[in-house]
């Protein structure tokens, strides 16, 4: 038994990472044929005692009884997961996503349950707990989609009609079952040189990924708030591997952009960014889909050429808006808008991007100061700007672009409206004297304050 | 680890009990070994497959159904393929019956040219269509009646916030001597509350026996699920156990005998009994009392615990066609006219699905309520997956455009666009941003108070902010600040911007804390 030889030399040598790979559904390049001749070993009846033997047997390998039978009630559930996988795969009649589904749930079980009590799997072998619960994960979509083609009649006792909450039946099943891996890693009381508590953040990171899935984000400010009243218990967060960190922090920056906390957003982005490897390039496309509207927000800053030149898709989907931002271009910047709205709101950027309409105004109407020029020089004083400026002259900016059919007037009181926001906003310094039709701008070099002007 | 009981599994229960999130501590942790039971055994035992058996049992039907020499695509075979799996199948639609119903969406897809456009991986298969047909064309003869019973007010409406276009409806034909009268005076508000007792009291509800064990057994089922559902629907449903699910669907729909009209709202606690439920005509009749009722006596207590039933009724027998439709518009509209957003959002709920089935109604006008809503709410999640269910279509009505473009105005601070919004709301939209329109008034003021200086004409505010005279302007100001932010010059009286500005800074901030989901009325 193949499969057998190589979890004792995964267990051997105490490889996580080995391990997990001996749990995983699928056939590999080296070995297309891994999980048929593993299903072909054996038989339902054999199952338990040919498990037994081949796994522990052979090399000197030390496994303590409870461990032992603990690893041939995972590998028993295993091996009927892999006879639903191969029979999905050969398209026999039963086959279904469904059944998958329900037979790596026992997969799962299995595995939760060897690392219960003290004499449980020792903590080494999280990764297959990853594994697992990745697959989990995969599979339950994959039987969702089924289960929705199918359509379905369930309606159960409830008043109302509540289609909506089936959707996703299988896939919210994973993730009380991935929250429990999360309990488990969580709970943990071994000292920490031995403790589970080390698979918190990678298994809250599948939890936060399948949250997304479900549309149920804030389920996920539970998991956080469990996190933080255990902090105390867990190492720092930098000990913890990279790439849990990265993913951890990643999602921690999306929940608070969901809620328009941008600058802890943009705390956690940032801190994503600068960790993320280098050639993790669909992550690093990912982080930047939302750190670029958190600048836009945060600090007016737009993306440079330089930054989006690997990303095409970022770099057509951020281009034109930030083009007609940096222009003052209103018209541009409304049909960029409408023309990336699916996009945008697809990938819930939409309302921070909106947001960049005020620093595309602010362009425009910093231009209308400059275009002001200078007042008349007093003897020898270095030049200064006019800051009397009509509201009609913003007026007539704001025409710039429109047709002169469909917005010949421009409602003087909504000019003072963008004005007064702006002003509110601190995107612009003064004060608008109304009965004068006057905007009167801030001296030295302070009216548009971080422009220069 | 020498003992005879693996101590793995002695204390299997200890690490889980600690409850996160939504495990229910009481049960044990191995809920989905119970799933397990449900499956057929022989699935189990399943021999290896051979290597060769690339056999496809459920591709034979596919050639016989639609005509040949066309090219399908693939999702049409999946479709097609999916009519035919076993556990599809219908009992009460025969195979000969499906299949031609099969044969007309095909050739009807081909004919229009919609091999391409329809989506195949959701159309409802056809012995499913033809189920529903029969619910409609048996149960509800004269369905077309009520495609239009639910239409929008005329924009001629006197009031700039319309009365749901129940009340505002021609009162429907004579129901004379009503055998309702005797029961009115009961429908009350503590009749919704279910304590044991009054159980005995209505006639509808279900006999002694519902007491008995096994009623207890199905309802403590019922609520295993409760500490597990997602979202925000609240609904428990018993999704985590397919046994329990499939239980259910062998039940089927249940057929109503009741022929009552007036049937007070009781929460389920076992599986409802024909007797107490009154079938389709029977609740359209309903539905024209109640609205007549609506109109009459405006008892909004006793309305929404009677369209409540109405509502129950029509889930537990299966009804999903146009008619529960108009039953759920007009309950959410008369709840928004009553501001009771709890109702009116489980309501919105559910239209939602329901507009998703394409059963008609008015998608738009509520698609626009839901936008609106969300503003309220200020729920940026739901507003996104809204934002998201606008199609290109829909942003031609002016409802939903409305409501966007409201949405965006708020988002950009345009006060000016906003308050021009506001004045004209289409359909009862108005109740939703009267919720609303204080709180942005606020806001606006908070602008203002910084951006003019020394002082502006209090005229100027009751026009940009959509006041209905200085005098509500200036109400509302003293309200919210401080009686020396209005001072009198020239005839005119004028807010004192620099005095005002904190004030109103602090009254924007109280008024925007996040909206809880109200609890109902």
């Amino acid at each position: 038994m193949q499969l057998a030889n190589e979890f004792r030399d995964a267990y051997s040598i105490a490889s996580g990472p080995d391990l997990a790979a001996v749990l995983t559904p699928i056939a590999t390049s080296n070995d297309p044929d891994r999980l048929r001749s593993f299903y072909q070993y054996t038989n339902i009846q054999y199952l338990t005692k040919d498990l037994q033997s081949n796994l522990f047997h052979g090399k000197n390998l030390k496994v303590p009884k409870a461990e032992q039978s603990a690893w041939v009630d995972i590998f028993a559930a295993y091996w009927e997961a892999v006879g639903e996988v191969l029979k999905c795969e050969g398209q026999h009649p039963g086959a279904s996503a469904t059944a998958i589904f329900t037979a790596w749930k026992k997969v799962a079980n299995a595995l939760i349950k060897g690392y219960a009590g003290s004499n449980g799997l020792p903590a080494w072998t999280l990764p297959c707990l990853y594994t697992v619960g990745k697959f989990l994960r995969t599979f339950a979509i994959k039987a969702d989609l089924e289960v929705a083609a199918q359509g379905s009649s369930g309606f159960g006792f409830q008043d109302d009609l509540a289609v909506d909450v089936e959707k996703n039946a299988n896939l919210e099943e994973a993730a009380r079952i991935i929250n429990r891996m999360f309990t488990l890693c969580l709970s943990d009381r071994a000292p920490i040189e031995e403790s589970r508590k080390w698979g918190i953040y990678e298994t809250t990171n599948l939890l936060f990924k399948t949250y997304f899935k479900i549309n149920s984000v804030g389920l996920t400010k539970n998991l956080l708030r469990a996190i933080n009243a255990q902090s105390h218990e867990l190492p720092p967060l930098d000990a913890f591997p990279k790439s849990h960190v990265v993913t951890f922090e990643y999602y921690l920056g999306v929940i608070h952009f969901l809620d328009e906390h941008y600058t802890q957003a943009e705390e956690h982005l940032t801190t994503a960014w600068r960790m993320c490897h280098r050639d993790a390039y669909k992550n690093r496309e990912l982080i930047l889909t939302y750190l670029i509207p958190c600048h836009l927000v945060t600090t007016h800053t737009l993306p440079s050429n330089q930054l989006l030149a690997p990303f095409p898709r970022l770099e057509q989907l951020f281009r034109p808006l930030s083009n007609c931002i940096r222009k003052g271009d209103l018209v541009g910047f409304d049909q960029a808008m409408s023309a990336g709205e699916a996009e945008f709101v697809k990938r819930r950027i939409y309302l921070p991007l909106e947001r960049g309409r005020d620093i595309a105004l602010r362009n425009l109407f910093r231009k209308v100061f400059i275009a002001g020029g200078f007042e008349e020089p007093k003897d020898g004083q270095p030049p200064i700007r006019r800051t009397r400026v009509p509201v009609a002259e913003f007026a007539a900016a704001l025409r710039i672009g429109t047709h002169a059919t469909s917005r010949t007037r421009v409602d003087i009181d909504e000019v003072e409206c963008l004005l007064a926001n702006l002003i509110y906003k601190g995107l612009m310094k003064g004060y608008i004297a109304r009965e004068r039709g006057m905007v009167v701008l801030s001296k030295n070099n302070t009216a548009f304050p971080g422009t220069g002007v | 680890m020498n003992s005879s009981v693996p101590p793995w599994r002695a204390t299997a229960s200890a690490p889980t009990s600690t409850p996160v999130a939504f495990q229910p501590s009481a049960t044990p942790a191995y809920i989905p070994v119970q799933a397990r039971r449900s499956l057929p055994t022989h699935k189990t035992t399943y021999p290896p497959s051979t290597g060769s058996s690339s056999t496809q049992p459920t591709m034979p039907p596919v050639a016989e159904a639609p005509r040949p020499r066309m090219e399908f695509p693939p999702a049409v075979r999946l479709y097609v393929q999916r009519c035919f799996a076993p556990e599809n199948q219908v009992a009460s639609v025969s195979h000969p019956e499906m299949q031609e119903k099969l044969r007309q969406v095909i050739t009807d897809a081909a004919e229009n040219n919609k091999l391409h456009i329809i989506d195949w991986e959701r159309l409802a298969l056809p012995q499913v269509m033809i189920q529903n047909e029969r619910n409609r064309v048996l149960a509800n003869p004269n369905v077309s009646n009520w495609g239009m019973s639910g239409q929008t007010p005329s924009p001629s409406d006197a009031s700039r916030k319309r009365k749901s276009t129940e009340s505002s409806q021609q009162q429907q034909s004579g129901q004379d001597s009503p055998p309702w009268k005797k029961a009115n005076n009961r429908n009350r508000f503590e009749d919704r509350v279910t304590h044991p007792s009054t159980g005995k009291k209505s006639r509808m509800t279900l006999d002694d026996s519902s007491k008995s064990k096994a009623n207890l057994e199905m309802r403590r089922k019922r609520f295993e699920g409760a500490g597990v559902s997602y979202g925000t629907s609240g609904t428990s449903s018993p999704v985590d156990s397919p046994s329990s699910r499939s239980v259910d669907q062998d039940q089927g729909p249940v057929v109503g005998r009741c022929q009552t009209l007036e049937k007070n709202y009781f929460r389920l606690t076992s599986a409802p009994n024909p007797d107490t439920v009154r079938p389709l005509p029977v609740l359209q009749k309903a539905l024209d009392l109640l609205k007549k009722k609506w109109k009459q006596e405006g008892n909004y207590t006793y309305i929404c615990d009677q369209f409540k039933s109405l509502r129950q009724d029509l889930t537990v027998q299966h009804i999903r066609n146009e008619f529960t439709v108009v039953v759920y518009e007009i309950h959410a509209r008369i709840a928004l006219e009553k501001g009771d957003l709890g109702e009116y959002n489980q309501c919105q709920t559910q239209l939602r699905v329901l507009y998703q089935q394409k059963l008609g109604g008015h998608p738009t006008e509520f698609k626009a309520y839901r936008i609106l809503y969300f503003i309220y709410t200020r729920n940026w999640t739901a507003m996104n997956d809204a934002l998201a269910d606008v199609t290109a279509e829909d942003k031609k009505t002016s409802a939903v455009k409305h409501a966007l473009d409201v949405r965006s105005a708020l988002a950009l601070g345009n006060y000016h666009r906003f308050f021009q919004l506001y004045l004209d709301t289409p359909n009862m939209g108005a109740y939703l941003m009267d919720m609303f329109v204080d709180r942005e008034r606020l806001t606006a003021l908070a602008s203002i108070c910084r951006a003019y200086k020394p002082d502006v004409n209090i005229r100027f505010i009751t026009e940009e902010l959509g006041f209905e005279s200085d005098e509500q302007t200036a109400r509302f100001i003293l309200d919210h600040s401080a009686e020396d932010t209005l001072e009198e010059k020239n005839g005119t009286v004028r807010l004192l911007t620099g005095k005002a500005g904190s004030l109103f800074e602090q009254a924007k901030a109280e008024a925007h804390r996040v909206v809880d989901i109200k609890g109902q009325i």
